[in-house]
């Protein structure tokens, strides 16, 4: 039916509702087909070199100017900087692997230790053509950077990432609550047993509203470091053999050449180890006594706020705090941090990142050049001008990058690998997020009831490892 | 102008009435709706089988192979499902799901059923309108956001929970790093954010009693309680079961609160059958492992769905 007009509306008819209905359809698909492709996706289908970090959009904000400095160097390479929201690395590697699945994967990740031998293993390119092909623009690079860095990203004798940034679990007190404790700082080499003297004559002198010691449940700075002071791990850490090309032509005067390998291993658990019950018992002892909480898996979101705000005596971090201290309102003179406390040995647990070349990176050179660019001091200076982080070059590690924020013993940053130059990676196989997954269910109820209760949690942790090794192995 | 009458104004037909020979619609306009319908229905069925069928069927074909998404899958038939039942971690998270089901759900019913008939009886129609919306509300919220949130005042350091409860005298409780603390804080938090929706069906369910059934009762001599025990619930029965139906099917699949607030921890007290498939695919890369964890959930939900309408026909009541 067609109505007549006259100077009125038409009527609209069902086929005419349709058929505007079907061309609004078809006109909003077209419009839209970028969108719903993805094509419009800045840096897709156009090669640039897609580059994925775990952040917000400001941190990728942040790389801005490294990004201008690259192009200038490199008009021919397009960078697009993807930033990855995550809780944490584990839950940035899912991302990384769903975008994988999606059959979008980035072209270089930002990779810390704790996924390190899970992209080494499926899904990183090796960098070892590259760095001998640049040897000599490299040397200067690895003259300013721990060799202990460097063996983090050795995988079964090929290097696969170069250290951008690092952090290892030093302690960090609150100067006040020590001071009201009537506590000097304490001594570089103190023991296990000076560390809880201090935390009693906190408690004693803050008997409420007050945590002595404040650690998560973790794989960076939770039981772990304890472990390692121990001379211990959950995992049996071994070394794989090769590297040579590695250490002898770039670390061949290096002091500690000789302990340098083809990268680490952790093939099996060692959760039954009595070292292992030792250190957890000791931490165990902590909780009862009140002076360590009950860690919660995971946590750490709120312990910036909590130690700026002097409820905290005493916590493992590294130099990505100062930054955070700072921001929440404490003075340089107001925290300050000292080595992880000795036990057996004074082993420090470090993580450290650095940028892979995914093996699906369509310009590999491409993806290498801007690896090569970061690791220049020029393009570090531009990405760490604050102490966000520990920065991998040890010529950056100085005072003008602490000056007005503190602490003012920030030579322990970097004394850690010199002094201590065992000090080893967060334990973190192809497995690690299975691994984690298994070391931190367990923790909290080792460390929280009694005697029985902790060797139980160990023989649940023993067999969940074994359990997580043995899969995908 | 046509000269047909529009189909809108055409008169009624009387019911049993027969359809003149000429409205009779022919086999060229019964073509056409036929392809008008599908039109229709097209948008839907696309839907609907791009991202529910295809991904259903995929996860049970996925259940019988081994693949970490960057490797070419390989066939190991039932081995995921032989796996996965003599894995402990999953054997505990489907029993710790099912606890989970049962308690949070009979808190989830009871807290709607009693808030609602408190709302319905005794407020005024103003009130009824706030709360209606304040007890729906949290439904709304992110589940995640709740979480972190819940996170914080249950910490057993600085919570303000504890702060509250130390006015009191009452010592810190450990909420979030012991077994029983932490499963009741996931229930709690599960509960005060879902008991909302529940609530609505009940406020939907009481509103449809006629009360000249509340007046007879009352004539029979029934009060308080013994009125809501031998009147409200028979009579509220067919909501009950909807209620209980989607509450149980949406407990089955908890995942938000129990990763945000535990992780699963502490050990494996508050894991859940969704947090095993989580870990399995996205962390273990064991996507088929997953389908299979995910095809097991799936049977439980339909057995129990189909248990509770067989279970139905004796409990409730239609008016």
């Amino acid at each position: 039916m067609t109505g007549a007009t006259n100077g009125h509306l038409r009527e609209i008819t069902r086929r005419t509702a349709l058929g505007a209905l079907g061309a609004g359809i078809i006109g909003a698909t077209v419009a839209s087909w970028p969108r719903l492709s993805g094509t419009d996706i800045p840096g897709r289908g156009d090669n640039s070199l897609s580059i994925a970090i775990m952040g917000t959009a400001a941190d990728a904000a942040a790389r801005q100017r490294a990004i201008d400095a690259f192009t200038r160097l490199h008009p021919e390479i397009k960078v697009k900087v993807q930033a990855i929201q995550a809780v944490d690395w584990k839950d940035f590697f899912t991302k990384i692997l769903t975008m994988v699945a999606a059959g979008t994967p980035p072209d270089v990740v930002y990779v810390a230790t704790e996924g390190a031998q899970l992209f080494a293993e499926k899904l990183a390119h090796p960098l070892d053509e590259y760095v001998r092909r640049d040897a000599a623009d490299m040397r200067e690079f690895f003259e300013d950077v721990h060799p202990s860095l460097v063996e983090a990203f050795m995988y079964k004798g090929s290097l696969y990432q170069l250290p951008m940034d690092w952090n290892a679990a030093n302690m960090y007190y609150n100067t006040t609550a020590f001071a009201q404790a009537g506590l000097d700082r304490p001594a570089d080499d103190w023991t296990h047993l000076d560390f809880r003297n201090s935390l009693a004559a906190m408690r004693k002198a803050r008997p409420s509203d007050f945590t002595p010691y404040y650690w998560t449940n973790r794989l960076f700075g939770g039981v772990v470091p304890w472990l390692y002071a121990n001379d211990t791990s959950f995992l049996k850490e071994t070394r794989s053999s090769g590297g040579e090309w590695l250490w002898d032509g770039f670390y061949a005067n290096d002091p500690s050449r000789s302990l340098r390998s083809g990268g680490y291993q952790w093939l099996e658990p060692n959760a039954n180890d009595d070292r292992v019950f030792e250190s957890f018992d000791y931490l165990r002892g902590l909780v009862k006594d009140g002076l360590g909480v009950r860690p919660e898996e995971g946590g750490g979101s709120s312990l910036v706020g909590l130690f700026a705000s002097n409820r905290i005596g005493t916590t493992p971090a590294g130099g990505y705090w100062v930054q955070g201290l700072h921001e929440a309102g404490m003075g340089e003179n107001d925290f300050d941090v000292q080595f992880f406390p000795r036990w057996k040995t004074q082993r420090h647990q470090f993580g450290t990142a650095g940028y892979a070349i995914m093996k699906t990176a369509k310009d590999k050179d491409a993806a290498w050049e801007w690896i090569k660019f970061s690791s220049s001091r020029e393009a570090m200076e531009l990405i760490f001008p604050n102490p966000i982080t520990t920065p991998a070059r040890r010529s950056m590690v100085n005072e003008k990058l602490y000056a007005g924020k503190g602490p003012a013993n920030w030579k322990v940053f970097y004394d850690t690998l010199d002094r201590f130059p065992t000090t080893g990676p967060i334990p973190a196989p192809p497995q690690q997020a299975a691994v984690e997954t298994a070391l931190m269910k367990n923790v909290s109820l080792a460390v929280s009831g009694d005697e029985r209760q902790l060797k139980q949690a160990l023989a649940s942790m023993q067999r969940d490892l074994e359990l997580a090794l043995r899969r995908q192995s | 102008m046509s000269t047909t009458t529009p189909p809108r104004e055409r008169p009624r037909q009387a019911a049993g009435q027969a359809v003149p020979a000429q409205h009779q619609p022919t086999a060229k306009s019964r073509h056409s709706q036929r392809w008008l319908a599908w039109i229709f229905l097209a948008p839907t069925i696309l839907g609907m089988g791009l991202f529910t069928l295809i991904p259903i069927v995929a996860s049970v074909v996925l259940a019988f192979f081994r693949w970490d998404i960057i490797s070419a899958p390989t066939f190991v038939g039932f081995d995921n499902f032989s796996e996965v039942v003599q894995d402990p971690t999953v054997r505990v998270s489907f029993l710790n799901t099912i606890v989970f089901v049962v308690v949070a759900v009979a808190f989830q019913l009871g807290l709607a059923l009693a808030l609602a008939i408190m709302v319905q009886e005794k407020m005024p129609a103003w009130l009824r309108v706030f709360f209606r919306s304040a007890f729906f509300f949290p439904l709304i919220l992110s589940a995640a956001s709740v979480s972190i949130f819940m996170r914080y005042l249950f910490n057993e350091q600085f919570g303000v929970v504890n702060w509250f409860l130390s006015l009191a005298g009452i010592p810190a409780v450990p909420w979030l790093t012991t077994p029983g603390g932490s499963a009741a804080v996931v229930i709690l938090v599960y509960v005060w954010q879902n008991f909302g929706f529940s609530f609505l069906l009940f406020i939907g369910g009481l509103a449809s009693i006629p009360v000249e059934t509340y007046e007879a009762a009352s004539i029979d001599g029934a009060t308080g309680w013994r009125k809501h025990l031998h009147v409200t619930l028979p009579l509220l029965s067919p909501t009950t079961l909807v209620a209980s139906v989607m509450a149980i099917i949406s407990a089955l699949q908890v995942f938000d609160q129990p990763y945000v607030l535990t992780r699963g921890g502490p050990g494996d007290s508050t894991r859940t059958a969704v947090m095993v498939i989580f870990e399995s695919a996205f962390q273990r890369l064991e996507f088929g492992q997953a389908s299979a964890i995910g095809v097991l959930l799936t049977l439980i939900i339909m057995a129990i769905t189909a248990a509770q309408f067989r279970l139905s026909k004796r409990f409730v009541f239609y008016q």
